[in-house]
């Protein structure tokens, strides 16, 4: 059984996360985002969900111990809106307040196919909810999928196994939700 | 994936573990509490309670439906009327958060006293996951107080066993089906009632109007589904709005209340569409509003928002 983890940054959807992977037979659970990774190394997880959540982190501040695991953590990681971000700024990305934020549904456009959105069409119908979005691309990543009004929707890192959503695949109105999960489930996996 | 079999059998047991002695289950006759109340029942038998209040911001023959629901399931029950002890509390309450708390105290008084007449010790609730994630705490940023979380007095003598916590609304519907319960598909209806869907001050003649609005939309959506025309939304109703608009009724200047329509799709009520309900079918449900409620109400809107950025309920 898979084993991924859905560390908690606030969001409202943290819990779905976890019904989403609990969904898809992975063994999960969430966790604070203070927990250590070493605390995650000893229970041998084979990868990890950054939850979005309220604290807005455009600038500076820090999401718990997010910051570590992604110093550090040689397994998958997605990070989620907040998650996402605060990747984004990690690696040396810039976080703005959104021009245009945008709240319910969103036609997403994959522009480089990706084996997290594996079986996913280039356009399809997601879920947001965001003030803020990752500005400038960290130059580690490349950008995978937009929006109309948001160029950064999703992102990958070039050499690691971390991944970015703008959008929030977890919810039940995300068209290929599951699936994005599934393929991430499979990435984590191997 | 979700079981409800085996949910119901580690429910059961684990509550025949946690409880020793009697229980009370806040019974609403909804999905939620009923589950509940059957699966306490099925742990512990007559030592479980059920009570149900009639808040007054209950539908229309709601509270009278329900108590005939507890004696169909052979529940040991007491069925308390307070609804002037609600109307007084909310006289003069506009702020939406406000009315949440004071009913969330008000009902958790009442079991109290229930308890205290009968030697209880603990109180179960049929919250689910919306509404803990919902009311905040933590990081969690509070969306809107749910009364059976957020609504908790600080200080409260029961203790509280949440058997549904952390499920979602779809997941109860399974196992009430398993249970062969009939209220399996019912629509949500929020705790604090109707005085979340009275923008502004929840009095009893702004009750009766919605109460009445409330009817209408059920039973005019209800028609269409049966005709093939839609299909049943995740939650549909009426929401008394706070301002007054003209109109002419009968050759005569109005300056009535308007209502708004709520209708929305959804499996968990954590994200929502609002539901695409055919025109001719609101045209119905808006000319039977006002002909019903003649120079209270003159005219009627259709809200067009999705969860984000909206909530389901409007409070």
């Amino acid at each position: 059984m898979v084993k991924i983890y859905v560390i908690d940054n606030g969001g409202q959807w943290t819990h779905r996360e976890w019904r989403t992977l609990r969904d898809l037979d992975v063994e999960t659970k969430i966790v604070p985002n203070t927990i250590s990774l070493n605390d995650l190394l000893i229970e041998n997880i084979d990868g990890l969900v950054l939850s979005g959540g309220a604290p807005r982190i455009c600038l500076e501040g820090n999401l718990g111990n997010c910051g570590e695991y992604l110093e550090k953590a040689d397994f998958p990681i997605l990070g989620i809106c907040a998650g996402h971000h605060f990747m984004g700024r990690f690696f040396g990305g810039v976080v703005k307040p959104s021009e245009m934020p945008e709240f319910g549904k969103v036609e997403l456009k994959i522009l480089k196919q990706n084996k997290l959105f594996d079986g996913v069409p280039e356009k399809s119908i997601v879920w947001e909810s965001h003030n803020d979005e990752v500005a400038k691309l960290p130059r580690a990543f490349k950008i995978l999928a937009e929006s109309e009004s948001c160029r950064i929707q999703a992102m990958k890192h070039q050499n690691k196994p971390f991944y970015g959503l703008q959008f929030h695949p977890e919810v039940e109105h995300t068209e290929f939700g599951e699936r994005i999960f599934n393929n991430f489930v499979k990435i984590c996996g191997k | 994936m979700f079981k409800a079999e085996k949910f119901i059998n580690e429910t059961i047991s684990k509550l025949k573990e946690g409880i020793s002695g009697k229980a009370l289950v806040a019974f609403s006759g909804g999905v939620d509490s009923t589950v509940c109340a059957a699966l306490v029942n099925k742990a512990i038998g007559k030592q479980l309670i059920a009570v149900h209040v009639d808040t007054g911001y209950m539908r229309k023959n709601e509270s009278k439906n329900v108590k005939k629901l507890m004696e169909k399931m052979d529940l040991n029950y007491r069925f308390i009327d307070a609804s002037d002890e609600f109307y007084s509390a909310l006289k003069g309450v506009l702020e939406p958060e406000k009315k949440r708390k004071i009913i969330g105290k008000k009902f958790i008084r009442i079991f109290e006293n229930v308890a205290e007449e009968e030697k209880i010790e603990y109180l179960v609730q049929g919250t689910i996951a919306p509404d803990w994630i919902e009311s905040g705490g933590g990081l969690r940023d509070t969306i809107k107080s749910h009364h059976n979380v957020g609504g908790l007095p600080e200080k409260m003598k029961l203790k509280l066993v949440e058997p549904l916590r952390d499920i979602y609304k779809d997941e109860v519907r399974k196992i009430a089906r398993a249970l062969d319960l009939h209220v399996s598909e019912r629509q949500p209806f929020p705790g604090p009632g109707l005085a979340i869907r009275i923008i502004g001050e929840a009095t009893p003649e702004r009750t009766e109007l919605v109460r009445e609005a409330c009817d209408i939309v059920e039973k005019e959506i209800e028609a269409a589904v049966e005709k093939g025309l839609m299909e049943t939304p995740w939650q549909y109703f009426a929401v008394l709005l706070p301002i007054k608009s003209v109109g002419v009724q009968g050759d005569k200047r109005a300056y009535g209340n308007v209502i708004g329509i709520r209708a929305v799709q959804s499996i968990d009520a954590m994200t929502c569409a609002y539901s695409k309900i055919p025109n001719d079918v609101i045209d119905k449900i808006s000319i039977h509003i006002t002909n019903t409620l003649k120079e209270k109400i003159n005219r009627v809107v259709y809200d067009v928002t999705n969860k984000p950025p909206g909530t389901v309920e409007w409070e």
